[in-house]
Parts: C-alpha cells; sequence; structure tokens
C-alpha cells in the first residue's frame, strides 16, 4: 500500500504546480449500440465540467421517429450529476461537487447503432485558495486561466455547431440521394406497372379466356 | 511467494507512476471500455494538414492483473489506408499529419481469450491542431517563459478558432450548394413524373385503341 502511496502523491503535486495547464481534449465521436460510457478525470472539487454531444449519423430510415439518445453523468460517489433524456444533441455544463472519475453515458434505446460526437472539457481557475498554497502563482495566473477558459467555451462552441453541420451535412446527401434514386424508380414503376396494365386488358380480350365465358 | 508478490507490486506500481506520470505530462485523457469480444472504436472528422498525436495504455483491468492483458490498436485514414498497426501491447503512441480531409477511426481490440463480458479500460490521449503542439520546444526556441508563454499559448488558440470558423463557413457554403441543388432538382422532377405520367397513358391508350381497332372490337 505505502509504494502504492508514493506514486500518487507525486502525481498530485505533479498536477497541482501544472494545474493551470490543463488541454482539452478533441471531439471524438462513438457509436452507441446500447451504452457507451466515457470516463473523464475531474483533479478539483468545484471546476466547472462543461462540454457537448451531437448523434451524427445514423441509419434509421424514418429518423423522426427516433426517440435520442439518453445522456447520463455520474459522479464518482455513484449518483447522477446530470441527465438528459431523449434528445439529438445538446450542451452542458455543471459544477464538480467532488474530485474523481466522473462517468459520461449514452445510451440508445433503439437495436440500430448511432455515433455520437462529444467534447467534454474540465476547466480549473485557481483561486485564492491555490494562490496561498502555491508562490508561483500570481493574480494574472488567474487572469490567464479565466481568460483561457473564455477562449475554451468559444472553442467548445465551435466543435458543437461544427458536430452539428456534420449532422445536416449527412441529411442533405441522404435527403440528394434519396430525390434521385426514388424518382429514378418512380418512373420505372409508373412504365411498368402500366404496361401491367395493357398486357392485363390484352389477356381480358383473348379469344381462349373470351371463348370460355358464358 | 512474499518476495515475488511485493516484486509484482513494485512492477505495478512502476507501471502504473509511468502511465499516470505520461498522463500528467501529456494532458487530459477520457478512459475507454473494450468489450471483451469485438472492438472499441473512436473516430473523428479531421480536414487535411492537421496534427494529429495521441497516446493510449491501460488502465486497469477489472479483474486486478494489469500485466497480463495486452490490446491492439489500428488506425484507418478515410480512404482506408492503415496509419498505424500495434499488436500485443500494453500502451502505445501514434502521431500523423492529416493528408486527406475525412473521418479517421482508431480502433482497439483485447488480445487474448478474455472472460465474458469483463471489459478492458483504457486511457486515449487524442489530440488535434493546436493542442498537439508542443510547448516546450517553442519555448526554449524563443526562449520565452511563464506570461509571456501563457499568452502565446492563448494566441495559437484563437488563431485555431479562425481557421476553423473559416473552415466551418467553406463547408457550410458547400451544403447550401448541395441543398439549393436538390430543392431544384425536387421541383423539376415531380414536374417531370406529372409529365411521365401523361405520356405513359397516352403511349397505354394509343397502344389499346390500336389493339382493338386490329381485333376488329371497336
Amino acid at each position: 500500500m505505502e509504494a502504492r502511496h508514493r506514486p500518487a502523491k507525486l502525481l498530485v503535486s505533479i498536477f497541482l504546480i501544472w494545474s493551470f495547464l490543463v488541454n482539452p481534449i478533441s471531439s471524438l465521436s462513438v457509436t452507441v449500440n446500447d451504452v457507451e460510457c466515457v470516463y473523464e478525470y475531474v483533479l478539483y472539487e468545484g471546476d466547472t465540467v462543461s462540454g457537448n454531444y451531437v448523434v451524427v449519423d445514423h441509419d434509421i430510415f424514418w429518423s423522426s421517429d427516433h426517440p435520442g439518445i439518453d445522456f447520463t453523468v455520474t459522479s464518482p460517489a455513484g449518483n447522477s450529476v446530470h441527465t438528459q433524456k431523449g434528445t439529438s444533441g445538446d450542451k452542458f455544463e455543471f459544477k464538480a461537487p467532488r474530485s474523481g472519475m466522473y462517468k459520461f453515458c449514452f445510451h440508445n434505446p433503439y437495436s440500430t447503432p448511432e455515433t455520437v460526437s462529444f467534447y467534454i472539457h474540465v476547466g480549473h481557475i485557481p483561486n485564492e485558495h491555490d494562490l496561498a498554497k502555491d508562490e508561483h502563482l500570481d493574480p494574472i495566473n488567474v487572469k490567464i486561466a479565466e481568460l483561457r477558459e473564455a477562449l475554451e467555451s468559444v472553442t467548445s462552441e465551435q466543435k458543437y455547431l461544427k458536430a452539428r453541420d456534420t449532422r445536416h451535412r449527412h441529411t442533405n446527401e441522404s435527403t440528394r440521394k434519396r430525390v434521385i434514386y426514388y424518382t429514378l424508380a418512380e418512373y420505372l414503376l409508373l412504365a411498368c406497372v402500366s404496361s401491367l396494365q395493357v398486357f392485363y386488358i390484352r389477356r381480358l380480350f383473348s379469344k381462349s379466356v373470351a371463348y370460355n365465358r358464358v | 511467494m512474499a518476495g515475488r508478490s511485493d516484486e509484482r507490486m513494485g512492477a505495478v506500481g512502476f507501471l502504473a507512476l509511468i502511465c499516470l506520470i505520461a498522463c500528467a505530462q501529456v494532458g487530459e485523457a477520457i478512459w475507454l471500455t473494450i468489450p471483451s469480444s469485438g472492438t472499441k472504436c473512436i473516430s473523428e472528422e479531421i480536414r487535411s494538414g492537421v496534427i494529429v498525436l495521441a497516446d493510449y495504455y491501460i488502465v486497469d483491468d477489472e479483474q486486478g492483473h494489469i500485466g497480463t492483458s495486452t490490446i491492439s490498436a489500428r488506425v484507418t485514414s478515410p480512404y482506408g489506408n492503415n496509419l498505424h498497426h500495434n499488436e500485443n501491447v500494453t500502451h502505445g503512441q501514434f502521431a500523423f499529419t492529416t493528408t486527406e480531409a475525412g473521418n479517421y477511426v482508431a480502433c482497439f481490440w483485447i488480445n487474448g481469450h478474455r472472460q465474458e463480458g469483463v471489459g478492458l479500460k483504457i486511457g486515449v490521449d487524442w489530440k488535434i491542431g493546436v493542442a498537439a503542439k508542443d510547448w516546450e520546444s517553442v519555448a526554449k526556441k524563443e526562449k520565452i517563459e511563464g506570461v509571456e508563454l501563457e499568452l502565446t499559448k492563448l494566441e495559437g488558440a484563437i488563431e485555431a478558432i479562425h481557421s476553423n470558423l473559416i473552415y466551418l463557413k467553406d463547408r457550410e457554403a458547400e451544403m447550401r450548394e448541395v441543398s439549393e441543388t436538390t430543392n431544384a432538382r425536387v421541383a423539376w422532377f415531380s414536374i417531370m413524373s406529372l409529365g411521365v405520367c401523361i405520356v405513359v397513358s397516352i403511349l397505354q391508350l394509343w397502344y389499346l385503341r390500336i389493339y382493338f381497332q386490329k381485333k376488329k372490337l371497336i
């Protein structure tokens, strides 16, 4: 147990020194068949966890019938911090009640797989308590951290827009293909049905059938 | 027996330390659960000319023996080219610059036999664009540090926002073209279907008239 605590203490001190150098992650997409969970570590209690998710690609024929994806965030204590049911994408933001590993789960109530593009960001702004603890931190570092968080929110909004644009593009492509193929199929079917009609009428008037009618 | 388990604990602790320090130096990472059978894939749509830097490692084996499981990883470009392939490792990394715009997929799967339903947690640290930039080398080269370095990072972030915005605008323009073409096609094809309907019914009637005249029914 002792051997395990020492690396953890070293890690915590490293994180404390570089606490305001937290880097964002990219907006990744994952395919949700039933339940997909992503874990993210929150370093400090009171950190703002923000992010968004968009259902990007789905093979459902009648897309308006799909109820959407359920999204839950579970804290390390096991209770649900944030829930969103039946949407095709949303933004979220909450203050972490405690530090630890948070679980972000997507649940797909239907059997067709959905691709969800998500982005999670944990933002920390050093407060007076951190300033007092570490003499390397100036008040200017606090302002820089606030600036960085503001830029992060712009980037986060951009990623959300990009994911929504991707979803829109898939719908557009699908509409374009449907227009072409369904119209061609419609014309061919029309021609087939009318020739079948003609053959049937011909058959009605053919001698072999007419003589059997009394 | 006791000596062996001590050594094992030491090795496990060392490996955990390496993993955690790698995590600290590289930044945040998300953890995923790989199912016991099958692959877990993550993807991202990236435009061309962007640096992608990623790191993956086994975090936790739910059965407790971190040293015995290995994973494999494969990264494919949108056109199907294999960018990175690693088998039977506990951690790895890959870096590349995108040449094609599209969906880049990274897939992970567990090697060897596992119990049904017991997954494996891996950590993936995936960074693209400005987040993948090596600020230490920039700081050394330009000899900047402290507040100036922080502000340079912010400047990089703002430039990335700007170029992303321009990219989104271009994409929206392309999509608008497609929308407008589809709109025009819907109108044109609907009118044409009416035309096809009328033409086909005229052909039908004309053919039936000739047929009945031949059969001397009219």
